[in-house]
């Protein structure tokens, strides 16, 4: 019995990734905002954490805007992140340089900006 | 089971806890309540079980022990779907969800035994038998509750 839930914590080890899940906090960022602009190229929005995929000059970033709440306080509107969409992005970015996953602060539709952390300006 | 779980997702309560702010909110509250209860009744009561508070009658314990902590259990896992179906087929492949959701199973199937076999009190149960039990049902709970919580960190 022992052994099998260590077999079952090192197995939680071992397959520990969580696709296009996202974060709490921003500890894991760098702590400077960078700028993106791509094409939006999938949508997972809604609880815990809303996520967007978007191409950047070639690369596939992980995008994680607010949840349903934070996107609605912002002025996003059902629809506006949407696959196609032309997006610039300004946020922080993964410490860990390998991993292209930026969370976001302030985002640009057409020429309008939504601001998720107004106090992170 | 890809299917299965983007069907699960599709579901009307799926959908609701995915848009809402303070409905999320309540589910994964009553999710930790649940783990709450359950956690902070079986740590005491496996102590008891591992021969700790000799003075106090097991029996008696177990009699206030057992229900709360399979009430802290009922909660957790009458929530802890709602929470997976928001995002099922991401949380299906994360590993520290499986092997929670293995931790949960032999915890449960070590207590149903001991229980089914021995009561509510667990009168006439051999010490070994017992303490086996504890070290299991110890072991699985907190297993479990680690497992749970790095879920949420278990970004790449």
């Amino acid at each position: 019995m022992k052994k099998l839930f260590t077999a079952a914590l090192v197995l939680g080890f071992m397959f520990a990734n969580g696709g296009a899940l996202g974060h709490h906090g921003w500890s894991w960022t760098t702590g400077e905002n960078i700028e993106l602009t791509g094409v939006i190229k999938n949508v997972r929005l809604g609880n815990p954490h809303g996520i967007l995929e978007v191409e950047v000059g070639g690369e596939l970033w992980t995008i994680e805007v607010g949840q349903p709440w934070r996107n609605e306080r912002a002025g996003l509107k059902d629809g506006d992140l949407a696959e196609g969409v032309e997006i610039k992005l300004i946020g922080e970015p993964a410490a860990d340089k390998s991993d292209k996953r930026l969370k976001v602060e302030r985002l640009f539709l057409g020429g309008r900006e939504y601001i998720l952390y107004p106090e992170r300006e | 089971m890809e299917a299965l779980f983007a069907a699960l997702e599709a579901t009307t309560p799926a959908q609701y806890l995915r848009a809402s702010r303070w409905g999320y909110a309540a589910v994964s509250g009553a999710h930790i309540l649940g783990i709450a209860l359950l956690v902070g009744t079986i740590v005491p009561l496996n102590l008891r079980l591992l021969g700790f508070w000799r003075s106090i009658p097991r029996a008696n314990l177990l009699r206030v022990l057992v229900p709360a902590a399979a009430s802290g259990l009922v909660l957790a896992v009458l929530t802890g779907p709602l929470l997976f179906s928001v995002r099922a087929q991401e949380y299906a492949a994360v590993g520290f969800l499986q092997a929670k959701l293995v931790l949960v199973a032999l915890g449960l199937l070590s207590a149903l035994a001991i229980h089914r076999a021995y009561g509510l009190t667990l009168e006439g149960a051999s010490e070994r038998r017992v303490r086996f039990h504890a070290l299991v049902s110890l072991g699985c709970w907190l297993g479990a509750i680690a497992c749970g919580r790095l879920i949420a960190f278990a970004i790449d």
